[in-house]
């Protein structure tokens, strides 16, 4: 027993064993993620019903107005700047929520149009590149509009620019899936089973 | 022979002959064409096998030999590893033009910002500081294992947080590459802080039994049929016309 301690308390404390055991967290946090990964993407399917429903709930409108410039301006111009920043901040964060749930349905959107890729259907096929080329934008444009409503939550004072690229985005990926829905209605047209 | 040298042998000839099967399965589907490296990967990894397994039971040749022969194959090893990570990424990104150009260009940000760290671990890691050309080795392995692993977690987040898809094969590969080369880093850490005899006996063992489920991984990944779009089913035109409808009504919102 003392033989024991002995030897392990020089030895626990080293800088050597630290460093070792710090280079295994990260390799077992590597790990897990990993294993977490491989069985999320098992136990995933494409669908397009829940992709619908999020995008429905998303409005459009009340993000740009959220968004937009001139109505920060005239905010700015007319509330004193204590009541604006609180104003801002509520703003930004609001946006922030859309963002992040644009980016959350682009991420479906995604998943809907390789599956289309892959179609026998050739108008189909097509159509599914045009949607998860649209997606993949939208979702990393989300990234980037997320960062920037993030810094005007933190730093209301800050002077911020309008995000129309995001908007853009969204409607042509909104526009393109709905074109995958119309090809979809020919006589070998494919859209979700209910199981999905 | 005794159990551990016994379980030595089989965990250490096991996950070989499995590449062998996996080498035919390659061959048979002809999955050489588009995954030249891993298959090029998965000969040579028998060849070492079979170079280290002979130097290992002939009577004549002392650990000395082993341990250069150890030491050299271990880093062309290394090499084609980062061979197979870019041949999955690539298969990866094969059908989006934009993500060609704008994902490969965030990997190699993420790839430059590993290699610093892997060689600032090189540098201050604990491990044998001799000037022993083979601890060098085991240095760049253990370097190359965070820069590899780091690529590889990057690359399954990176394709979840996209919605990208991967094609079984590729996404076995990175899962098993992947599974490898954290525990590839986790044992050469503890090889350089416990080396008793026992601890490095029984990391070994736990290195070898890592082998064989990551051989297990690939076969099983490329033995499985590809997933089809399950979600696609051919349903009546009234049908679509009210999908059509909500898409319409959703949009004009």
């Amino acid at each position: 027993m003392e033989q024991g301690v002995s030897t392990l308390s020089p030895a626990m404390i080293s800088p050597t064993l630290i460093a070792a055991w710090i280079l295994v967290g990260v390799a077992l946090f590597a790990l897990g993620t990993l294993v977490y990964v491989a069985i999320r993407s098992r136990t995933r399917r494409v669908d397009l019903e829940g992709a619908v429903q999020t995008f429905r709930s998303l409005d459009i409108e009340a993000f740009r107005n959220l968004v937009d410039a001139a109505e920060e301006a005239f905010l700015r111009n007319n509330l004193p700047p204590k009541k604006f920043r609180e104003i801002k901040r509520q703003r930004a964060w609001a946006a922030l929520i859309y963002a992040w749930e644009a980016g959350k349905a682009a991420t479906v959107l995604a998943r809907i149009g390789q599956a289309a890729q892959r179609s026998s259907d050739l108008e189909v096929a097509a159509s599914g590149v045009h949607v998860a080329e649209s997606a993949f934008r939208l979702r990393l444009q989300t990234i980037g509009a997320c960062l920037r409503l993030l810094t005007e939550v933190l730093l209301p004072h800050l002077e911020s620019r309008p995000v129309p690229p995001l908007v853009d985005q969204y409607e042509r990926a909104a526009e393109t899936l709905f074109r995958l829905g119309r090809f979809s209605s020919g006589a070998h047209g494919f859209v979700p089973s209910k199981s999905a | 022979m005794n159990w551990h040298k016994l379980l030595l042998f089989f965990l250490w000839i096991a996950p070989h002959v499995l590449l062998g099967v996996l080498a035919v399965v390659l061959c048979k589907r002809r999955l050489y064409r588009e995954l030249p490296c891993f298959f090029a990967y998965v000969l040579y990894e028998i060849a070492q096998f079979i170079v280290l397994f002979t130097l290992y039971v002939v009577p004549n040749a002392t650990g000395k030999h082993y341990t250069y022969a150890y030491g050299a194959t271990l880093l062309f090893s290394i090499v084609l590893r980062f061979g197979v990570i870019d041949e999955v990424s690539k298969d990866l990104f094969r059908e989006s033009p934009f993500l060609k150009v704008s994902a490969r260009r965030l990997l190699q940000f993420v790839t430059g910002l590993l290699i610093a760290i892997g060689v600032l671990l090189a540098a201050y890691a604990p491990g044998d500081s001799s000037a022993k050309w083979y601890a060098g080795v085991f240095v760049v392995n253990r370097g190359a294992a965070i820069v590899q692993s780091g690529l590889l977690l990057s690359l399954l987040l990176f394709s979840s947080f996209l919605g990208l898809s991967w094609r079984r094969p590729a996404f076995g590969i990175a899962l098993g590459l992947g599974v490898l080369t954290s525990a590839d880093l986790a044992m050469f850490a503890l090889r350089a802080a416990f080396t008793s005899e026992a601890a490095l006996r029984f990391l070994d063992l736990l290195m070898t039994a890592t082998y064989l489920v990551c051989v297990s991984i690939w076969i099983g990944y490329l033995l499985a049929p590809e997933l089809e779009p399950a979600s696609f089913t051919v349903v009546p035109p009234d049908e679509v016309e009210t999908w059509n409808r909500e898409f319409q009504h959703f949009l004009q919102q």
